[in-house]
């Protein structure tokens, strides 16, 4: 991958971040934050694309990251971080993969759906496994903050 | 503290409400049963067990004297509404800080969960900008891209009409797909974009179950075995939907052309 192919899929990332942000109808005072955490996204996926091959490993750094930047977002505005998670990942959920996969499905392809259902498990386990890495640590530190709430047993 | 038997059964109904309403605009699970137990502490009970999958909400609060009150909540429909989860989520604090009395918060719930049921021009561009921007992501061409925003604009247009008349969304969902394809296939035919495939998945985006499928799959990994597994099925039988509309677009006028 050249220069001006990781230039257009930054930016073409980022464009339908915007896209996104307004099909939510996340508030409009937070575009410009989905925006940015969707640049930054890109950018990191197309850095890691390039350090290695495993699928699972590029879309888990982007999760990982995509998830500290709403956490650490949701804490300035004082709002919640699941919006702005869902906004700045967009461009990584595998939308296209999932959509071959059931594709080749319905077609009969069967030896392109096991490779695309097997790309699709790594993509979507590496996301899940990234936002969860942050997201357990982040519940740790509220729940010892809210203790006599939740357990309540 | 409010503690009758009465007072019981109406904050359980708030909490329930506003559980529901978030599940509907796109919450996570334990996000919402957090919720319901936070504001049914809030207003004194100590005790609340709640389940919630993403079509129902089930809860139960145990008042001083010991007596039960359970209620449910069933929810039929979807979406994804960032605005209204975060006034939600504002309600939800207001009342576990400030314990208002409960019409005054039914209230405020009732003006958060006005529907929006017309024609919205940055919705609709939404669906522009983003249908043009993944296909280009996917890469396709400037001119895929173009081509990817008519169809993007009648999409939308198909969503609203099933959001406001309630019809069966899979079965909209493959005419949506359908007439993407449809579209997708015809533009290229007259010179209009290079590449079908390429048009198709920016507009795909818009309509596939992805984040749903990320979701689902956090769900599962977060001990929510329950609502993962009905999101995953949900977003897989939608994808099928989506494949079968497309398919069925290119054997239509694959005959023709």
């Amino acid at each position: 991958m050249d220069f001006k192919q990781a230039l257009i899929i930054i930016i073409s990332g980022m464009i339908g971040t915007l896209g996104f942000s307004y099909v939510f109808q996340s508030p409009k005072r937070r575009t410009l934050i989905n925006i940015l955490g969707g640049l930054l996204v890109c950018t990191i996926y197309v850095v890691c694309i390039q350090l290695t091959e495993m699928n699972f490993f590029i879309y888990f750094f982007p999760a990982l990251f995509a998830t500290v930047y709403a956490e650490i977002m949701a804490r300035v505005v004082k709002a919640p971080a699941t919006p702005i998670l869902a906004c700045s990942i967009i461009s990584l959920v595998p939308g296209g993969k999932l959509y071959y996969t059931t594709y080749y499905f319905v077609m009969g392809e069967d030896a392109l759906f096991d490779a695309t259902m097997q790309e699709l498990l790594d993509i979507a386990l590496g996301l899940a496994v990234g936002i969860i890495c942050v997201t357990i640590i982040v519940h740790e530190i509220n729940r010892h903050k809210f203790k006599q709430i939740i357990d309540v047993e | 503290m409010l503690k009758t038997v009465a007072d019981a059964d109406a904050v359980l109904a708030l909490a329930l409400d506003i559980g529901k309403s978030m599940v509907r605009c796109g919450a996570e699970i334990n996000r919402v049963e957090e919720t319901v137990i936070r504001i049914c502490h809030a207003y004194g009970f100590d005790r609340t067990d709640v389940f919630s999958v993403i079509s129902m909400i089930d809860a139960t609060v145990t008042d001083e004297k010991g007596v039960s009150h359970t209620q449910m909540r069933r929810i039929h429909t979807r979406g994804v509404n960032f605005r209204r989860l975060e006034n939600l989520n504002a309600l939800s604090r207001k009342i576990c800080a400030q314990t208002p009395e409960i019409e005054k918060a039914r209230e405020e719930l009732a003006v958060i969960c006005i529907e929006n049921k017309r024609f919205d021009i940055f919705v609709c561009m939404g669906y522009v900008v983003a249908a043009m921007g993944f296909t280009v992501f996917f890469g396709g061409s400037l001119s895929d891209s173009l081509a990817s925003a008519p169809i993007a604009c009648v999409l939308y247009v198909i969503n609203l009409y099933v959001k406001v008349t309630g019809v069966n969304k899979l079965f909209f969902t493959a005419l949506s797909s359908f007439v993407a394809g449809i579209g997708a296939i015809t533009f290229v035919h007259f010179g209009f974009g290079n590449d079908a495939n390429m048009i198709m998945i920016g507009d795909i985006m818009l309509l596939i179950p992805g984040l749903m499928l990320i979701n689902s799959v956090r769900e599962m990994l977060c001990g929510d075995l329950m609502s993962g597994l009905l999101r995953l099925l949900e977003s897989v039988v939608l994808a099928l939907s989506i494949a079968c509309g497309f398919a069925v677009a290119i054997m239509t006028l694959g005959s023709i052309w």
